[in-house]
């Protein structure tokens, strides 16, 4: 993970991070040291009764920890996206959320099929979502992006064929 | 903290003679604000958002909703009543609206007025209001006094989406201390207005309103309490009906799914809330921007809104189907509100921007939460997990919380202290047993 540029896609990696934030984001991903609190949740394929508990248990976290009301809700958006994503779209994976003094470190991981496109599926509007999710009222395509729009640092790796790994940062003390 | 912190009125007290402190009230909370310590239960009341709840909970009558008594009027010149819209679903239906609002005069009111007078009224300046902060989705009604103060509590980065004007009863307040004050040349301390209330919470309101500017009620009373002197006038007017203005369309404010409905128009998509564990369901939805398809919601702590007020006298579907038929049989008329809106227009009814309460929070100091969340997971695991409340807390969550916040210590887990000493005990028989043997 050596330097990037604030944005940087190529075929199967996607980095974004906040401009200003560049070095505290490298630093972080280089060193990677223990969390000072770490949670994890299972996200069953397609299960969408349980998909969104992880990301409310985060939730109740952070409001235990005193976080800003408006961080709060960056987070819960993201973190609500991007469960919702792994329920939605692949054959199930985990959550991980590692919490620091300054930020919040959420990643989650799946067992494919992955993304074949990750340009396009950053795209607001572009959704692969089949029918029995649309039903359920998800897949609107702005997963992502929304995602993207309220994170700090959001790194991707994917490819066709193979598992995801989708991670984000949220500090704490920013402005936005 | 708890000396510099204002101190919180609620319309509710706990008879310590009657608390056996069976823990029922404890169970029930929604904000966790109630815990049995010296096996009597106590309110926090910087957590308490007087939902009722626990009210209904206690078959001990321990804890008592507390409202002014009716005599207080006799301190004013001029007394005034404003109705809540939920009063009229509370008779049976031989008795006619008109009974049941003069039966309020004879109690010794110079004035009885409706909330629902301002139904129409507080539907268009919400329309408006919505129209006006597009930006702001969705938002959020301010009427149940509960819900404001749950939301201050668990909830606050919803704190901008909160309607922010003044609900019908106390629009109606302003409104009619202006103008009792000019036609009827009294000073202000002559006119005392009082509010005929469903539920504690507005109770609670009257006496320490949220965000607003001005003096607002003298008083407030509940249903409950007067509903027996009233059903004795009701008896005796039964035979002569008066000739009093009513206002029947106005009683649906008393719905919260009929108020949504009435919002709800081309460019408006509003939604119906009721029930404390719905609304929080709905309030944590909120907050992951996931209902921002709605422009409003309406939010009501109590089961089909004010009618399940626990203040109330009659079953809250019983009664919303009685003020459905009201609605239904009543006659549409057009009520001036003319000077109302000029007053809307001069700000009048504003509110001040609430702010928050948080009583989730562990620490101020975030190095701090984290250090005192570890040491209550810790705890946590020490735990038996069966939420079984002896210990006096909610959950064995709540004892986790408690313990680092100082407010308890682990010998308050009985099933603990039992499981100690049965391990002890059976180290004694052993010790026993080996001493035995030797012998």
């Amino acid at each position: 993970m050596q330097g990037f540029a604030a944005v940087k896609s190529e075929m199967g990696e996607y980095w974004y991070i906040r401009p200003g934030l560049e070095e505290s984001v490298n630093d972080y991903f280089s060193a990677q040291p223990e969390a000072d609190m770490a949670l994890e949740s299972q996200i069953p394929e397609k299960d969408f009764n349980q998909a969104g508990k992880g990301s409310a248990e985060v939730k109740n976290l952070l409001k235990r920890l005193g976080v800003d009301p408006g961080i709060l809700r960056r987070v819960a958006v993201a973190a609500y996206e991007a469960e919702i994503n792994v329920a939605a779209h692949s054959l199930g994976g985990m959550m991980v959320c590692r919490i620091y003094d300054e930020f919040i470190h959420l990643i989650f991981k799946d067992m494919g099929p992955g993304i074949s496109d990750i340009e396009q599926a950053m795209t607001p509007g572009y959704s692969t979502a089949d029918d029995m999710v649309r039903e359920l009222g998800f897949g609107a395509g702005l997963g992502l992006p929304n995602i993207k729009k309220n994170s700090d640092a959001l790194h991707i790796l994917s490819e066709h064929g193979n598992p995801t790994l989708l991670e984000f940062l949220v500090y704490f003390n920013s402005d936005e | 903290m708890s000396k510099q912190e204002k101190k919180y009125f609620h319309a509710l007290h706990i008879l310590e003679d009657n608390c056996t402190g069976c823990t029922s009230c404890v169970r029930v909370c929604p904000t966790e604000a109630i815990r049995v310590r010296d096996r009597k239960a106590q309110i926090d009341p910087l957590r308490c958002v007087d939902c009722g709840n626990c009210i209904e909970a206690c078959t001990f009558h321990a804890i008592i909703p507390r409202s002014d008594p009716l005599d207080v009027i006799n301190n004013f010149k001029y007394k005034v009543a404003i109705l809540s819209t939920s009063y009229f679903g509370q008779f049976t239906e031989d008795v006619s609206y008109e009974v049941a609002k003069q039966a309020l005069y004879e109690l010794g009111f110079d004035d009885v007025q409706e909330e629902a007078m301002v139904t129409q009224f507080q539907v268009d300046m919400i329309r408006d209001y919505i129209r006006a902060n597009r930006d702001m989705r969705p938002i959020l009604s301010s009427n149940c006094p509960t819900v404001v103060r749950l939301i201050q509590l668990k909830y606050p980065s919803l704190l901008p989406n909160l309607f922010q004007l003044e609900a019908p009863m106390s629009i109606l307040t302003r409104y009619l201390r202006e103008s009792i004050k000019q036609e009827k040349g009294l000073k202000e301390n002559e006119i005392g207005i009082f509010l005929i209330v469903p539920c504690v919470a507005h109770v609670t309101a009257v006496h320490q309103p949220e965000g607003a500017y001005k003096h607002l009620q003298d008083g407030a009373f509940s249903i409950g309490m007067i509903y027996g002197k009233v059903r004795e006038h009701i008896k005796r007017l039964q035979n002569n009906p008066p000739d009093i203005e009513t206002f029947p369309k106005g009683l649906m404010w008393a719905l919260s799914g009929v108020q949504a409905d009435l919002v709800d128009c081309e460019d408006i998509r509003a939604l119906s809330v009721n029930g404390i564990a719905n609304v929080m369901e709905i309030l944590s939805r909120v907050e992951d921007h996931y209902l921002d398809q709605y422009d409003f919601i309406v939010l009501r702590s109590c089961t089909n809104g004010c009618v399940g007020g626990c203040l109330n006298v009659e079953n809250p579907f019983v009664a919303m189907s009685r003020i459905k038929k009201m609605i239904k049989d009543g006659e549409d008329k057009k009520i001036d509100v003319q000077d109302l809106v000029d007053l809307y227009h001069e700000g009048e009814f504003d509110v001040a921007p609430l702010s928050s309460r948080p009583i989730l929070e562990l620490d101020k100091d975030i190095k701090k939460a984290i250090v005192k969340m570890k040491k209550l997971n810790e705890i946590l695991t020490s735990l038996p997990g069966l939420n079984c409340c002896a210990c006096g807390s909610p959950s064995c969550y709540a004892l986790a919380e408690d313990i680092v916040q100082g407010k308890a210590t682990i010998e308050d887990c009985i099933v603990l202290l039992r499981r100690h000493s049965q391990v002890e005990e059976e180290i004694k028989q052993e010790e026993i047993n080996s001493a035995q043997d030797k012998e």
